[in-house]
């Protein structure tokens, strides 16, 4: 069950790793982009955390509040991505208080078709979508949630990229991590750590 | 004059944004044009609330010009939001042309969609 204080441990969670893997996802980013993702999920979810504190009345209220902070605070693709993944989950989590596995997958398949909608993006063009959609695809309760996402993040790194910022790297692009990919990676192991 | 189509620039960099506008100024005196670019603290970037601000000081109608990447999703994710009666368009382009284009064509009174329809043409 993801309650709302799992969801803000949650997202108290991907702060911490964010920040600890900034410097990492800074340096794929320089390697295939502008070199500020870290930086920018960084100052996104340290406003997101700022207003853990605040009470929300349901599930969706704290969704939709976490996708305005990052929408205004993030300044790079991330934060209309994330964002919008957040604002478009809420009203799938609707008024609940707290969500079972089946609910929480149904909410982040909502964000999962907001970011692709917003990046006009699909599988196989080396940005966070391939690790969002294959990882909501055939998820199940039984699976390892971190292994899974692992894997996916993995997989980025043969793939050349054809859209977002890396596109301009083209061939030169394969060889590296996408930068997205992993901090979607970091975000939803913390949302699936709340659910088990 | 009210109902004349303002310009929005939605721009990583205040400069880039603020040359435009320079450079419109020329062009086109009589456009407003307001500026949605760079971070609050001056940083490269864009920032949602920044462009919903910049719609909120429009009279009547606006066209939004964007540069790249996320400059263009939160110029879309700003109309997305809109909730005024305002007529808000944004257009994907490149923005040195299109601001040009668009300036003059709102100085000759064109309204937004015959402005979009110049831009497609150009």
């Amino acid at each position: 069950m993801l309650t709302i204080d799992g969801f803000k441990q949650a997202l108290r969670h991907a702060q911490s790793e964010i920040e600890a893997n900034k410097d990492t996802l800074t340096d794929l980013d320089r390697a295939i982009g502008d070199g500020d993702h870290g930086i920018n999920m960084s100052r996104g979810f340290e406003a997101v955390v700022a207003v853990l504190d605040d009470d929300y009345a349901s599930l969706g209220d704290l969704s939709r509040k976490v996708g305005m902070t990052l929408m205004s605070k993030v300044g790079g693709a991330a934060g209309p991505l994330y964002g919008s993944a957040f604002v478009k989950a809420a009203p799938k989590f609707g008024d609940a208080t707290e969500a079972d596995f089946k609910l929480v997958k149904e909410a982040l398949l909502e964000a999962s078709t907001a970011i692709k909608a917003r990046g006009k993006s699909e599988v196989g063009q080396k940005t966070m979508v391939d690790v969002w959609e294959p990882f909501l695809s055939d998820l199940s309760e039984a699976d390892d949630f971190d292994a899974k996402l692992d894997r996916l993040v993995g997989e980025t790194e043969d793939m050349i990229a054809t859209k977002g910022r890396a596109s301009y790297f083209g061939e030169n692009s394969r060889g590296t991590v996408d930068p997205g990919a992993l901090s979607s990676s970091i975000v939803l192991k913390a949302i699936m750590k709340e659910v088990e | 004059m009210s109902d004349i189509v303002e310009l929005i620039i939605v721009s990583h960099s205040a400069k880039i944004a603020e040359g435009i506008q320079d450079l419109m100024k020329e062009m086109a005196p009589a456009v407003p044009i307001h500026l949605a670019s760079g971070l609050e603290d001056g940083s490269i970037g864009t920032d949602v609330t920044r462009i919903l601000e910049a719609i909120e000081a429009v009279d009547k109608e606006a066209l939004i010009l964007s540069d790249i990447g996320s400059a263009t999703m939160n110029a879309e994710l700003a109309v997305d939001m809109y909730e005024g009666d305002k007529t808000i368009q944004f257009y994907d382009g490149p923005i040195v042309e299109s601001a040009f284009v668009a300036s003059v064509s709102s100085g000759n009174g064109m309204d937004v969609a015959q402005i979009v329809e110049q831009l497609k043409m150009a």
